[in-house]
């Protein structure tokens, strides 16, 4: 039982977070640089470039360290995104605590400024959400006609543009511009007329001239038809309304791609899949639920696709049963749990004290495990399966018998593959052979060799992929290649941060404009809150949130505080701008983060200030320019809550650790504890 | 082989007090705790060293559970606290802290301890009486027909936790949500004697604070495999669901393995003659009309096959904190046997759904009366979520004990200097001030010189019942160690804080203060300690 005081100025906890933090600068940002993570013990390296990975590679001894694993696992493991914007606000934050408290300023102070700054800066930024159906209206309208700015081109485009798939497409826009204004969360934020003047207005401008130069459109825009199209049916629905081939999805995921070029095509595909599905059913537009991914390191990144069906790796002897199987359907069973003698179902406990006495030796039967193979295999011929798909592990011996039987069994399946081919095939899930009974049989399945997009079957040396397919499967297989086996994970782990963006944009039905725009604007509000504080500081204290008891102290550090929370933004914005290479040094990226906000605040209204920067493309252009896309196809937006969300675990992380001002160790290492050179830093109970 | 030791003669430690290793010890879990109390307490990090897990908490009963003391002393001093922490959840920290300044300055007057003791208990109920009597300043009594008290009381505790990370919305909505809850488990029709329902907190990582919620009836957790295929459930009227409830485990293994050796002939399975007997537990229950069977454990896939296949809805391992409130729920009796049970054991159900939190899957009960409800509890990681569970059910559990006193009051307390280094470690940045009128207490930011002139830099004292309206004569409060007068309390209690906006469990805190001086006095008259080393 051991106790150690945290120096509370130079808190041993903070500067762990600000250490561990400092490691991932580089992953910040559209251009991230990766990391090789080299295993010394066994020599094996890795290409990394997410904070959660990183994480996972480095020493968390420390308490800190491990809070901060944590707190990046948790992020993960809800969003898939935004864990690197808070590994590295973690360590901005904790620099700019440990300043203030050089300042002698009280920990309370800190915390309950902090905290409130926070929430201040994400309610302002609410002016700087863009509803999806906003944005899909706005990029799809920009991807038809080549310039936005200039009406003067746009005529001319207009007169080009007589061929019947464009004017549908200038039918259905007409008539519902007219009437929907496109709203804001918060309409009554000031920015919300700059958004509507910015980013509808110009489009509006030209639907009239467009009326005015087509002798069409007069007639169509009065048609009752398109205008009863409201809102939420245009945003759900989304495909009616988008001309272009995206499916109303498709530039919003190049949005939100931040020049994940690769992986946006894939993206792309999957929404064409699941589009045209959806035409048929009448179901959800996009549903991550139905996308797994099947990784083949050693075939070069463009043969990456997406596959309709399950697409996973077998032996080759299975590859050969498969040859023999050809392509008619085929009766398939789903087993949860292990395909082995001695599994049990979770729960059971098999017992230890149970003797079996044999009679009469009987000199016919093999080795015990026998009986068990000879009756799976019965089972499964008797009722005429040729297809298993195992949740678990397969026993070897049972798959050599299926292999020679002509039966296929798959071990390790994912739960979503099982759910996806039950639903299709009409197979009941079974946990053990002998539970098997007609119905729970599914039907239809079919077999085949996954072939390259040039035709070409793959051999990758011990393992072969194979597509698994049934009628009215809804499962996709993102296919994902690269020519360097280290960076498979990496093109797996982007590849899903991609899907889950535009899943969490969708869910929030809105998304925040990008490229840095969103910090500017806290960054810019946090200072603004500074100096208006210093003004009121020798004024009657505000009320407070934790009462009285803190109201006391806070008021006066308050200017000190929020300029700390504006740091974390400031550092933030500069290492994006290096790690773009939109400044050469941070040195001029602070200059430039210094002159937008001199320009946001002589403005007068930094948030139109920041709205005007991101219309005209200035600073806020995102990422890479795409070789072949122009630059329209570069505007960039950022999701809401796991941005917001990432925000606020990297300051509650900061703050729960600045709150601390012990360690206490307990279990058996206090001996340990006694003799390290640390030990006169400890106390013992 | 067993082998066999001599055994150790006991260990005989005469006089503990006087120890240095005790005063040390003493003293440090003194200031570990004296840290943590208040709403700006400082948090403690509690681990074991070798990575893992990482408690991050400033609750007495968190730190308490994790500490391992040694000394016999602690373990009495910690012990004390703990069971008054199961009792009241609440004050626990004030419990500690009191009862170790107690010792601490006790020890050091040059007065026999049987003297100390003797005294220290008419103070004792000197402040006791005080307390209950109608002239003390710092008791409000809880109108049940208003929420306001009982709102301010749910955020007093909910602020007091600074490891639960909350902003004031969030305080907002779980302190709602609480109350919710509370009022959920007021029975509707009072009979002679009124029994609270249950409220069961369900845990959800990783999501917002403000995607808590509280359901009345049950959510019970299944995988998502179950979740997809939840079919029509058979009713018995359009809203009634007949339910069997099972705490025995029905995964279909052997009874008790550990006795005996059993011995079988060849080609006799005991698991196939056990799930055959599963199997007629399967046909009772469907000739019974059953459309609901929820089992504490594991409930053998075979079984589950079988109920499915003819629309019965099964859910099992509920773990067992819903088994009390399902059985009071739905009036049906836990089957603990899979050979022989009777129809009158089952229950019924209004409804049953499905709900979805986050990544989670639930089934929702849904009962005929309002009794149980579920609390869905969110926070962004297991850290403060762990801690906002633990504070979240000690303000449902110390309700409850205040329910009964249909009177529910707040405290200020008397013990000098005790009580006042008590008060003084509820700041750590600021200083404390006391005004001699009401005697409640202030707070100033540190740094400032001694300014005759307080009036001018204060406006409200902490808890918020009085303001700066007249001069009231403010003092310093500091800890006067070394030089404690305990005679001299009664005459001048300082009464510490508390009010509308900051408000404490009076019985919670009565019995703190009991148990604080009564453990000290059992520590104070500890003479020796004979301590078995085998």
């Amino acid at each position: 039982m051991a106790f150690r005081d945290v120096n509370s100025r130079r808190h041993i906890g903070l500067q762990q977070l600000s250490s561990l933090a400092s490691a991932g600068r580089t992953l910040l940002g559209p251009m991230k640089s990766c990391k090789f993570v080299v295993d010394e013990s066994t020599n094996q390296s890795m290409l990394i470039c997410s904070a959660v990975r990183l994480i996972e590679s480095l020493d968390l001894s420390s308490a800190a360290g491990q809070l901060l694993n944590e707190t990046i696992q948790a992020q993960n493991k809800e969003f898939k995104t935004g864990m690197s914007t808070l590994l590295f606000l973690v360590g901005a934050w904790s620099n700019a605590v440990l300043e203030c408290l050089q300042q002698n300023v009280p920990v309370s102070a800190i915390v309950s400024v902090m905290s409130e700054g926070l929430n201040s800066c994400c309610e302002k930024v609410q002016c700087l959400q863009i509803s999806v159906h906003d944005v899909n209206k706005e990029l799809c309208s920009s991807s038809v006609r080549p310039n936005t700015s200039s009406s003067k081109t746009y005529e001319v485009a207009c007169d080009g543009f007589l061929n019947p798939q464009i004017f549908l497409c200038l039918q259905k826009e007409v008539s519902p511009s007219k009437e929907l204004v496109p709203r804001n969360s918060c309409s009554h934020q000031e920015a919300d007329s700059n958004l509507n003047k910015g980013l509808v207005s110009p489009l509006a401008d030209c639907k009239q001239k467009r009326l005015t130069h087509s002798r069409y459109f007069s007639a169509l825009a009065t048609s009752p038809s398109s205008s009863q199209l409201d809102d939420s049916q245009v945003c759900l629905s989304g495909q009616s309304a988008h001309p272009c081939e995206c499916y109303g999805l498709g530039h919003l995921a190049r949005a939100l791609s931040h020049g994940n070029e690769p992986n946006m095509k894939l993206l792309k595909s999957i929404v064409a899949y699941q589009h045209e599905r959806a035409e048929c059913s009448g179901s959800n537009q996009f549903n991550i639920a139905e996308v797994v991914t099947c990784c083949l390191p050693g075939l070069p990144e463009s043969y990456s696709c997406i596959c309709p069906g399950f697409v996973t790796l077998v032996s080759p002897e299975q590859a050969a049963v498969i040859k023999h199987l050809g392509d008619k359907p085929l009766r398939i069973l789903l087993t949860e749990g292990d395909l082995t003698e001695a599994y049990r179902h979770l729960g059971f406990t098999k017992p230890r004290n149970i003797r079996t006495v044999l009679e009469r030796p009987d000199l016919q039967e093999g080795r015990p495990g026998d009986v068990w193979l000879n009756t799976s295999l019965d089972i499964l011929t008797r009722s005429q399966v040729s297809l298993v798909l195992v949740k678990g592990h397969v026993c070897e011996n049972l798959l050599e018998r299926c292999v020679a039987n002509k039966i296929l069994v798959v071990g390790s399946v994912p739960q979503k593959v099982l759910s996806a081919f039950g639903e299709a095939s009409g197979a009941q899930p079974v946990t053990y052979l002998t539970q098997l009974s007609a119905s729970c049989v599914g039907s239809g399945a079919q077999l085949e060799l996954w072939t390259a997009s040039d035709g070409r079957a793959m051999d990758l040396g011990e393992l072969v992929p194979v597509r698994i397919r049934v009628r009215g499967l809804t499962l996709l297989t993102a296919v994902l290649t690269t020519a360097v086996p280290a960076k498979m994970q990496l093109v797996e782990d982007r590849f899903w941060t991609l899907v889950y963006r535009l899943h969490h944009a969708l869910r929030d039905g809105k998304v925040f404009l990008g490229g840095g725009a969103v910090e500017l604007l806290c960054l810019s509000h946090s200072q603004a809150l500074a100096k208006q504080t210093l003004k009121l500081a020798n004024k009657k204290p505000v009320k407070e949130f934790h009462g009285p008891w803190l109201a006391a102290s806070s008021a006066e550090y308050k200017p000190v505080v929020l300029q700390a929370l504006a740091s974390g933004w400031s550092q933030y914005l500069a290492a994006v701008m290096c790690n773009t290479a939109k400044a050469t040094s941070l040195f001029e990226a602070q200059t430039l983060i210094e002159h937008h906000l001199k320009k946001a605040a002589d403005c007068g209204s930094p948030s139109a200030y920041v709205l005007k920067e991101f219309q005209t493309g200035g600073m806020f252009q995102g990422g890479p320019v795409p070789s072949t896309g122009s630059a329209e196809g570069c505007r960039v937006y950022d999701n809401v809550t796991a941005k917001t969300e990432a925000w606020r675990r990297a300051l509650d992380l900061v703050l729960l650790v600045l709150q601390t001002d012990a360690e206490i160790i307990s279990g058996p290492q206090t001996n340990q504890l006694l003799n390290s050179p640390a030990s006169s830093e400890f106390m013992f109970l | 082989m067993s082998r066999l030791e001599a055994k150790k003669p006991s260990l005989f430690i005469s006089d503990p007090l006087t120890k240095d290793a005790v005063s040390q010890s003493l003293s440090l879990l003194n200031r570990i705790l004296k840290s943590c109390y208040g709403p700006a307490g400082r948090l403690k990090q509690l681990h074991n060293g070798v990575g893992g897990y990482v408690c991050i908490t400033s609750q007495s009963s968190a730190i308490l559970g994790r500490l391992s003391v040694s000394h016999p002393v602690l373990k009495v001093l910690t012990a004390s606290v703990q069971n008054h922490v199961a009792r009241f959840s609440d004050c626990g920290l004030f419990t500690a802290i009191l009862c170790c300044s107690l010792i601490e300055n006790f020890k050091s007057l040059p007065v026999p301890s049987c003297t100390v003791i003797k005294i220290s208990k008419d103070l004792l109920s000197l402040c006791t009486d005080y307390l209950k009597s109608e002239a003390c300043g710092c008791r409000v009594s809880v109108d049940f027909s208003n929420l306001k008290t009982l709102l301010c009381l749910v955020r007093s505790v909910l602020t007091s936790k600074p490891a639960c990370m909350l902003n004031a919305t969030e305080v907002d909505h779980l302190t709602m949500l609480i109350v919710k809850a509370f009022m959920f488990t007021i029975p509707c029709h009072v009979e002679t004697k009124a029994v609270l329902g249950k409220c069961v907190t369900v845990p959800v990582k990783g999501r917002r604070v403000l995607d808590s919620t509280v359901l009345p009836g049950l959510l019970i957790e299944t995988p998502e495999i179950q979740f997809a295929k939840l079919l029509s459930v058979k009713r018995i009227s359009s809203d009634a669901i007949k339910i069997a409830l099972f705490c025995v485990s029905m995964s279909g293994d052997l009874f008790n393995p550990e006795e005996g050796m059993i011995t079988v002939h060849h080609g006799i399975s005991l698991e196939m003659s056990e799930l055959n007997q599963l199997l007629n537990v399967g046909k009772q229950l469907v000739n019974d009309e059953v459309g609901l069977v929820v089992c504490q454990k594991v409930i053998h896939p075979s079984l589950k096959q079988y109920l499915k296949e003819n629309q019965v809805m099964v859910v099992d391992r509920a773990g067992l904190s819903v088994m009390e409130p399902l059985s009071q729920m739905t009036g049906s009796k836990p089957i603990a046997s899979i050979h022989s049970f009777s129809p009158s054991c089952y229950g019924s159900l209004k409804d049953v759904c499905t709900k979805s939190f986050g990544s989670k899957h639930f089934v929702h009960l849904i009962p005929n009366d309002t009794v149980v409800c579920s609390l869905v509890l969110c926070n962004r990681n297991e850290t403060t979520w762990d801690e906002l569970k633990t504070c979240s059910l000690s303000t449902s559990s110390f309700k409850d004990a205040d329910y009964s006193q249909t009177q529910y009051q707040l405290i200020a307390d008397a013990f000098c200097s005790s009580l006042e280094s008590v008060a003084c470690s509820l700041s750590h940045d600021d200083e404390i001030l006391t005004d001699t009128v009401y005697g409640h207490c202030w707070l100033v930011p540190s740094g400032f010189p001694s300014v005759s002139n307080w009036s001018d830099l204060l406006s409200k004292c902490g808890c918020g019942i009085n303001s700066n309206t007249q001069n009231l004569n403010w003092r310093l409060l500091r800890p006067h160690f070394g030089s404690p007068t305990p005679q001299s309390c009664p005459e001048e209690p300082s009464v510490k804080a508390a009010d509308l906006l900051t408000l404490d469990c009076f019985a919670a805190k009565y019995s703190g203060l009991q148990v604080a001086v009564e453990t000290a006095n059992l520590i104070l008259d500890l003479k020796c300690i004979i301590e078995d080393q085998n």
